[in-house]
């Protein structure tokens, strides 16, 4: 019963209001520079990515926008943040052995699901205790 | 829920004994070894898209890790084409045991070494070098094929699977994941092996060899070290060795009290905590130390690397478990509670495995197509771009497997805890507090 | 032995043979042109023979990151040359002589140093015509001789001031591309001084004759040229900031053990063409001079044997919007 209420139940959201928001991300043979970006749900954001080495895109989970940039040509990606949540962003022009591993991360809002997660942990091991105390 | 014996099955049971159906498995796994090897030296230096590298650390180790283990045990084992070449030199055949065994050396593995430490530290030498390992299709096929000829040279100087019980990197954490496994193979009835002579499941006979696992196959009552390789089946004269499916983690029911073991499973805990953050977190730097290997930065990495998993992790679970006794009951209190950490670790492993294979999986198609980059098509999948897939059960998949792994690890340490007499909440908050760290490394 | 051990051994070294044999019979069959990084080796192989007329079919590969493969002094289309994918590439000439073919997508510090050549042999245009003498070598020039503007304009000159100013002046004799090619806009400024503008206005003049000598598409092409082959150093706003410029000044540095140290790093940072005292003293001829030969011994790459006069002459004229405003308050 917790369980269901710590995993769906809704949680006091504060409203507010959508803002216009630019990022310089710099990218580099394996990082992203900032790698961590918090916006608002609904903020319009805008990132300029600078290649500073080789060719690097920058892939959003969740949002499956992508854009690339070549050292001297800065790429601008702009879209608006309408899904919450934590969402890692990505390099998908191969750029070295660590591509795959070039990842930044992008919150928008709070990152509710790990919240919840963690939430639903406690939950389960409190369960687990007090059943077993009960036995 | 009682346990359901496969092989009473006759076309199972057929299946399992004759050679045939494993030796066609067998030849298609070592041909696919060693294309592997071969796409790595000389293949694309291109990670993604040469064969060696997503078919290995991709494709296997996604099934390997996400169905073979948690299902089957040692399942892999069954079929891993490793210890082939290595054994059919050995024993002199490649089916039934020939008329005139050759002579190899055939000595017993040291008895200092009877134990999981040399498996423990090949597996951190892979883990502290993963970063290049894993995408550096030179140094895997170099990899490979090293463990290949170890396993041919043990085969020819020590008697069975050396190579396979006390060394390999995989077998060490599959061995101890195995204990949750629903599939076993026991004895059926214990009065039966009392009064059987000669033994011909560990010493061999002219239907099958000695169980090459070390493992005497009738005081067997853990999964831990039998490879499913099916010898016993074959050379069991009373159809007394039964393949059984049972409930998970039936084995943790009697925890082990080896402390090499205990480690393994704060190995494997803690190098899936680091993987998590160096390898799928924003943070550069980290990437950069551990892929730099042989620079400052890269000794400071692996200096905490084995700090976090030989002493941060282990003494704080001490402190959990420690009733400042007598060091011998401590020690085996250590290691029985440790096996709290064994299904955490497997779906810590199940959790930070399913970003990276869900993210990469499509390149699976592509390589395919194309193994060795050199710009072939063999099934039109050459030119698959790049995708992540099925990133919307990601999350999800990842919140059920790190809870569920640590509802039940608190079981586990329960039924632990109760034969150790006692309490399990420390060990429960220990595994509630990684958990947390884990879940928030990777969501 | 038993029957059936023969033939299991015989389907075991089958299958390794087929699985060892076949992927490597493909793979000696399969010559590919593999692009790295400069500083990993470059092109291999980086020379390539070819015939007249005879269809060259390349088939490229890059082994790190995203190259790109072109041939200079020849009309095509670049093509993208991807980590682990085969492009292919068929070339055909119809003039022998030397081509370099280059690297398209930036790829480091040093990409503009991963070139190779084609060798073209057989019948054509031989033998071959004398090459044509760069301008700044009939005129004279020395191009690192400083070429400092001692005046320079205390706003931005605006070319349709520069327009309506000129509308009333005589100055057909400057409009010629000989003149602009020879000399500086300082050099022209000075020949204004006969008339009655100020010092602003002279260079508003001097900005629309600069735009005169060049049309908005070459401009354009011009941008392009800039963006794909100078923006990583000079800076995508010309200010000598790229992307790589550090890179250069510390390459820079190690010279300053040098006795002409400080000059050599002085000369490793690349070109700010927002300087007017720097680009205002510099003619067109004297600018073309420096991409055609390079840097000697800076990161000043040379691309004689990568642009057509055309390009250099549209990129050179770009080069002055750093200076000169071409938009205009009408626009």
């Amino acid at each position: 019963m917790a369980g269901l209420a710590v995993a769906f139940a809704p949680l006091p959201v504060q409203p507010i209001r959508p803002q216009q928001r630019t990022f310089q991300i710099e990218a580099r043979q394996f990082a992203y520079s900032p790698s961590e970006l918090n916006v608002n749900p609904g903020d319009t954001i805008t990132i300029r990515l600078i290649s500073t080495d080789v060719v690097h895109g920058l892939y959003i989970d969740g949002y499956d926008i992508s854009v690339e940039a070549d050292p001297g040509q800065t790429a601008t990606l702009t879209f608006t943040a309408t899904k919450p949540g934590s969402f890692r962003f990505r390099c998908n022009i191969t750029c070295g052995a660590m591509h795959p591993f070039m990842i930044g991360k992008l919150t928008v809002g709070a990152n509710d699901w790990l919240f919840r997660s963690a939430g639903l942990a406690v939950v389960a091991v409190l369960g687990i205790v007090i059943l077993v105390k009960r036995s | 829920m009682a346990k359901i014996e496969l092989t009473r099955n006759t076309s199972i049971k057929n299946a399992l004994i004759s050679r045939y159906p494993q030796l066609a498995v067998f030849v298609v796994m070592l041909m696919g070894y060693i294309f592997a090897i071969l796409a790595g030296l000389v293949g694309t230096p291109v990670g993604s898209h040469n064969f060696s590298i997503v078919f290995v650390w991709i494709a296997w180790w996604a099934i390997l890790i996400l169905v073979a283990v948690p299902f089957f045990g040692r399942g892999w084992c069954a079929v891993c084409p490793i210890p082939l070449p290595g054994e059919w030199l050995q024993r002199g055949a490649v089916l039934n045991p020939p008329d005139k065994k050759p002579k190899w050396f055939n000595l017993r593995w040291p008895k200092a070494l009877r134990n999981i430490w040399l498996q423990n530290i090949s597996f951190l030498l892979l883990a502290l070098f993963s970063s290049v390992l894993l995408t550096t299709p030179n140094i895997t096929g170099i990899v490979l094929a090293g463990m290949l000829f170890a396993a041919i040279g043990l085969s020819t100087i020590f008697e069975r699977r050396a190579f396979c019980r006390y060394l390999c990197p995989v077998g060490g954490f599959i061995g101890l994941y195995s204990q949750t496994a629903p599939i076993e193979l026991r004895i059926k009835d214990k009065q039966v092996c009392a009064t059987c002579e000669g033994k011909p499941c560990y010493n061999g006979s002219t239907n099958g060899y000695g169980c090459p696992w070390d493992v005497f196959p009738g005081g067997l009552t853990k999964n831990t070290y039998c490879g499913l390789c099916m010898e016993c089946l074959r050379t069991c004269p009373h159809d007394n060795i039964a393949v059984n499916i049972r409930p998970f983690s039936a084995d943790l029911a009697k925890p082990s009290t080896r402390m090499d073991e205990a480690f393994k499973a704060f190995i494997m805990l803690g190098s899936a905590m680091i993987y998590a953050g160096v390898l799928l977190g924003p943070w550069g730097v980290l990437k950069d130390a551990a892929y730099n290997v042989g620079t400052s930065a890269w000794f400071i990495y692996a200096a905490v690397f084995l700090s976090i998993i030989f002493l941060v992790m282990p003494s704080f679970f001490a402190l959990c478990v420690t009733r400042f006794e007598n060091l011998n009951i401590f020690k085996k209190r250590f290691a029985t509670l440790s096996s709290a950490l064994i299904p955490l670790g497997l779906m810590f492993w199940v959790a930070f495995s399913l970003s990276f294979v869900l993210t990469n999986a499509s390149y699976i198609l592509a390589s395919l197509s194309d193994p060795l980059g050199l710009g072939w098509n063999l099934f039109g999948t050459a030119q698959t771009t790049w995708q992540p897939m099925l990133t919307s059960i990601l999350a999800p998949g990842q919140t059920l497997a790190l809870v569920g792994g640590l509802i039940w690890s608190a079981r586990t340490a329960q039924k632990a805890a109760n034969e150790a007499k006692v309490s399990a909440i420390p060990v429960i908050g220990y595994c509630l507090i990684v958990t947390s760290v884990m879940l928030w490394l990777l969501l | 032995m038993k029957r059936s051990e023969l033939p299991s051994r015989i389907l075991i070294t089958a299958g390794m043979l087929l699985a060892v044999g076949t992927p490597l019979f493909f793979w000696t069959r399969t010559p590919l042109i593999h692009a790295r990084m400069a500083e990993n080796g470059g092109w291999n192989p980086d020379v390539i023979q070819a015939e007249v007329g005879n269809p060259l079919h390349l088939r490229l590969t890059s082994d790190d990151v995203m190259h790109g493969f072109s041939v200079g002094q020849m009309k095509m289309d670049a093509v993208d040359v991807e980590p682990g994918k085969v492009t292919d590439v068929t070339l055909t000439f119809d003039k022998p002589g030397i081509y370099t073919f280059f690297c398209t997508r930036w790829c480091g510090v040093n990409h503009w140093r991963m070139r190779g050549t084609i060798e073209v042999s057989g019948p054509g245009a031989n033998p071959e015509p004398a090459p044509t003498i760069p301008l700044y070598v009939t005129l004279g020039f020395d191009l690192d001789a400083p070429h400092e503007s001692p005046v320079i304009p205390s706003n931005q000159p605006s070319a349709v001031r520069g327009q309506q100013l000129a509308a009333n002046l005589e100055i057909s004799k400057f409009s010629n591309p000989d003149f602009y090619r020879t000399n500086s806009p300082y050099q022209l400024f000075e020949a204004l001084s006969s008339t009655n503008l100020s010092e602003l206005e002279k260079w508003d003049v001097v900005s629309y004759i600069w735009q005169s000598n060049t049309t908005p598409e070459a401009l354009t092409n011009g941008r392009d040229l800039y963006a794909q082959n100078c923006a990583a150093c000079h800076g995508e706003n010309g200010g000598g900031d790229g992307v790589f410029a550090d890179d250069l000044a510390k390459a820079g540095e190690a010279s300053m053990q040098s006795m002409t140290g400080a000059t050599d790093m002085l000369m490793q940072t690349p070109v700010d063409f927002t300087d007017s005292k720097r680009i205002l003293g510099a003619a067109p001829a004297l600018l073309q001079g420096k991409i055609l030969r390079g840097g000697m011994g800076t990161g000043m790459p040379m691309w004689g044997s990568i642009f057509t006069e055309e390009q250099i002459w549209d990129l050179v004229a770009y080069l002055y919007s750093f200076q000169f405003d071409y938009q205009g308050e009408a626009q």
